[in-house]
C-alpha cells in the first residue's frame, strides 16, 4: 500500500520533464498559470457550456448565467473544491485525488474562476474572493487510493 | 498526473495496482426460482445492467418493464457506424460518415476473458467474438520529448528495458552484492534465468546480438537464399530508455484486466446491446425521460415524459424498481429513499473521457507501418491510438481510434466543439503517423460529459467514499435497488454493470419472496 503510493509521484517526475503540449492544451506545468477565464474555457464549459447556458438531457448541467445561487461565493467555491453530484472535485491536493486523473486547481485559481463566473454571464456580484478565503474552506482530503 | 507520462499505459497499470480493477464475481447463471406469481419489476435504464436484470427477471417469471431515455438499447454499450447521428449536450450534432462495415466504439471496446458475466451473455446472445489485441509488439510507445519525437516500437523498448535490467542484476549477482539475500545455489539459477529473461550473451551482457535481436527485432531480418543473412539491431542505451519515460508503457498488458485473451464483438461492442434489445423487444419503452420516482408501502410509481411528445407526463407502476440510471442524473430526479442512499447517490463524481474515430483513405498503419491491431501509447493529449483488430489487409478504407483520453485533457477536449476536437486529434496523431495529413477523411469525437444519457463516463470512487457510501448505494431501500458499473468494484467495466445487476436482483428476489409469503 505504502509502496503503491510512489507510483503516481514517480511518474509525475517523468511527466514534468517531458511535456510538449500545444498551447491549446494545458499541462501540469502550465495549468497553474491559467486565469479564471481560461479555466472556464478549458474545463468548465465542457459541461456548463460557452456563456454558462447549461444544458438539459436525461439530467441537466445547471445554468451559470443569472444564477441566484451565486449570491453566495462560498457555495460556488465549495462546488469547485468538492464537486457536486456527478461534478468532479478540483480541490484535491496536487498529485492526490480521484483515480482517473485528478485535476488540481490552486486556491488562487479557484478564487479566479469563482470571481469570473460571478461577474460574467449576467452575474454581477462585485465582491472579489481571495485565495486566502478559499484556503479557509474545507478541502477534499488527501488520501491514498488503495485496494478496498 | 499519471496520464501525462510518456506511456499512458502506465495509467492502466497504476489504476490497476491501485485497486481500480478487480476480478469479476460472476459465478455462473443466476438462479431465481419461485418468483411470486404476478410480481412486477420496473427497470430504469436499458444499458448492460438494466437489460441483464430484465432478461433474468423475465425468465424467472416476473412482469418486467424497462424505461430508456435513448431511442436505442445499450446505453454506453454503443457503436457509431456510417449513417448514425449523435447530438451531444450543447446541441452539436455529428453525422458519422464512415464507410460500410467501419465503426468506432465510443464506450467500452474490450472484454477480458475473465469477465465471466460478459462472456456468458455474449455467448447466450450469439454474439461472435474477435480477438482484441491489447499488446502489439510492433505498435508504438511515443514520447514527444524523447528520441526527437520519433515513436519507438514496443518490442524494442520492452526488450531493451528488460535486457539492461537483467544485465545490471547479473552484474550485481556476480559481484556478490546479492549474497545476503540469495544463496549460492540460487545465484546460479538466477544468473541463468537473467540470461534467458533478458536475452543476455554468454558474458551476461545485453548488446547487439542474435539473442537480443530475437527480442527487439533485427536491423535486417533473416530471410531465404543469398540475401538470407540477418543483421542484428543495436539496443537503445539504458540511460535513453530510462530518460525517455517509455518504460512506463512496458507493463501495460500485464495487469489482470489487460491480459490475453481479450475480445471484441464482431461489428462493434454495440452488437451486445442491440441483441439484448431485440431479445427484450417491447418490454423496453424508449425515449422515456424519468422525472420522478416514488415508492410507497405496496410498490413504486415512476413518472416520465416521452421525448417525442414532450410535456405529457405519464406514469408506470410496479412492485419493485431496479434503477440503473447514472448517478449524476439520478441525483437530480426526485426519489423518496432514505438519507443514506440519497447521500451515496450524490457522492460519486463521474470521470471525464473522450474517444474519437477517424476514417482514413487507406490502412496505412498496416500497409506502411506493419501495425495490425493493438494500441500505441503517447504523451500527446490523444494518449492512445487504437488500431482496428479486424479487417486486416482488407484493402479499402479504415477507421482507427484516434484518441482515448481521460482526466484533465479529456475535460479540455470536452470543452471544444466536435469538429475542433477532431481537428486537434488529427493534428496530434500526425506527429506519430505523418500519413494522417494525406489520408484523413472524416471523424467523430464523443465526449462523455456531454452525453445526454450519462453526464460523464463512469463513477469515480475514493477509499473514503467507498467506506462511507458504497454499501448504502447497494442496499435495497424499501422497494428500490440500484445497479450499474457505479455500484461495483469494476468501475467503468461492463462486467461491473452485469455483476451488480445480478447481485441486486438476487437480493430483490429474496425480498419479493419474503413479501409474497407475508401476503
Amino acid at each position: 500500500m505504502r509502496k503503491l503510493a510512489l507510483v503516481p509521484a514517480l511518474l509525475f517526475l517523468v511527466a514534468a520533464g517531458a511535456h510538449a503540449d500545444s498551447p491549446l492544451f494545458t499541462s501540469r506545468a502550465t495549468l497553474s498559470s491559467l486565469s479564471g477565464e481560461q479555466i472556464y474555457e478549458h474545463i468548465c464549459q465542457g459541461c456548463h457550456m460557452p456563456g454558462g447556458v447549461g444544458a438539459v438531457g436525461a439530467g441537466f448541467y445547471p445554468k451559470l448565467a443569472a444564477n441566484k445561487n451565486f449570491v453566495s461565493w462560498t457555495f460556488v467555491a465549495l462546488t469547485v473544491l468538492d464537486g457536486r453530484n456527478g461534478m468532479p472535485p478540483f480541490g484535491f491536493p496536487e498529485g492526490q485525488g480521484m483515480k482517473s486523473g485528478p485535476t488540481h486547481l490552486t486556491d488562487a485559481q479557484i478564487a479566479d474562476v469563482v470571481n469570473y463566473v460571478r461577474s460574467h454571464f449576467g452575474n454581477a456580484y462585485k465582491a472579489e474572493v481571495t485565495a486566502r478565503q478559499v484556503a479557509a474552506l474545507p478541502h477534499p482530503k488527501a488520501e491514498l487510493i488503495g485496494p478496498q | 498526473m499519471i496520464g501525462a507520462t510518456a506511456g499512458s499505459a502506465a495509467m492502466y497499470q497504476a489504476m490497476s495496482s491501485l485497486g481500480f480493477a478487480a476480478e469479476s464475481t460472476y459465478r455462473g447463471p443466476i438462479d431465481l426460482q419461485s418468483a411470486p406469481r404476478g410480481a412486477s419489476v420496473l427497470i430504469l435504464g436499458a444499458g448492460m445492467a438494466g437489460m441483464t436484470a430484465a432478461y433474468e427477471l423475465r425468465n424467472a417469471g416476473y412482469k418486467v418493464q424497462l424505461l430508456e431515455y435513448n431511442a436505442r438499447p445499450g446505453g454506453r454499450n454503443w457503436t457509431l457506424r456510417g449513417g448514425d447521428r449523435y447530438t451531444e449536450l450543447g446541441g452539436h450534432t455529428q453525422q458519422c460518415e464512415f464507410d460500410k462495415d467501419l465503426y468506432i466504439n465510443p464506450g467500452p471496446w474490450r472484454i477480458p476473458y475473465h469477465h465471466h458475466g460478459m462472456m456468458h451473455y455474449t455467448k447466450l446472445l450469439g454474439i461472435p467474438l474477435e480477438p482484441f489485441f491489447q499488446v502489439n509488439y510492433n505498435a508504438y510507445l511515443h514520447s514527444s520529448a524523447a528520441f526527437g519525437g520519433k515513436p519507438q516500437r514496443y518490442r524494442e523498448v520492452k526488450a531493451d528495458y528488460q535486457g539492461h535490467i537483467a544485465e545490471l542484476l547479473a552484474k550485481a549477482t556476480r559481484q556478490n552484492s546479492l549474497d545476503a539475500s540469495v544463496t549460492k545455489e540460487d545465484q546460479e539459477m538466477l544468473l541463468e534465468s537473467l540470461r534467458q529473461w533478458g536475452a543476455l550473451d554468454a558474458s551476461y551482457t545485453y548488446a547487439a546480438s542474435d539473442a537480443s535481436s530475437d527480442r527487439r527485432g533485427y536491423e535486417k531480418n533473416p530471410g531465404g537464399g543469398l540475401s538470407a543473412r540477418p543483421v542484428p539491431s543495436k539496443p537503445i542505451a539504458l540511460h535513453d530508455v530510462l530518460d525517455s519515460g517509455l518504460w512506463s508503457g512496458v507493463a501495460n498488458g500485464d495487469t489482470y484486466d489487460m491480459q490475453t485473451s481479450l475480445f471484441q464483438p464482431a461489428g462493434g461492442m454495440g452488437r451486445i446491446g442491440e441483441a439484448f434489445g431485440r431479445e427484450l423487444g417491447t418490454l423496453i419503452r424508449y425515449n422515456a425521460k424519468v422525472t420522478d420516482i416514488h415508492q410507497d408501502e405496496h410498490g413504486v410509481t415512476v413518472a416520465f415524459t416521452d421525448s417525442r411528445e414532450p410535456g405529457a407526463r405519464q406514469t408506470v407502476r410496479a412492485d419493485w424498481c431496479l434503477c440503473t440510471i447514472p448517478l449524476p442524473i439520478l441525483a437530480q430526479i426526485p426519489m423518496n429513499v432514505g438519507q443514506a442512499m440519497a447521500s451515496a447517490i450524490s457522492a460519486v463524481p463521474y470521470a471525464a473521457a473522450i474517444k474519437a474515430g477517424l476514417q482514413f483513405k487507406r490502412r496505412f498503419w498496416e500497409e506502411d507501418d506493419k501495425i495490425f491491431g493493438g494500441i500505441t501509447y503517447t504523451d500527446l493529449p490523444i494518449m492512445n491510438i487504437g488500431y482496428p483488430n479486424t479487417g486486416f489487409q482488407s484493402g479499402g478504407k479504415g477507421v482507427l481510434l484516434g484518441a482515448y483520453v481521460w482526466g484533465m485533457r479529456a475535460m479540455e477536449f470536452t470543452a471544444m466543439t466536435p469538429p475542433e476536437r477532431v481537428k486537434k486529434i488529427v493534428g496530434y496523431g500526425s506527429q506519430i503517423h505523418p500519413q494522417y495529413t494525406q489520408e484523413f477523411e472524416n471523424g467523430v469525437a464523443v465526449a462523455w460529459h456531454r452525453a445526454p444519457f450519462t453526464l460523464g463516463c463512469f463513477g469515480m470512487w475514493t477509499s473514503e467514499t467507498r467506506a462511507k457510501h458504497y454499501e448504502d448505494l447497494c442496499q435495497i431501500d424499501g422497494r428500490i435497488a440500484i445497479a450499474g458499473e457505479h455500484a461495483s468494484f469494476l468501475g467503468g467495466w461492463q462486467e461491473g454493470a452485469v455483476t451488480s445487476a445480478l447481485d441486486a436482483i438476487g437480493r430483490l428476489h429474496q425480498r419479493a419472496i419474503a413479501q409474497g409469503e407475508r401476503a
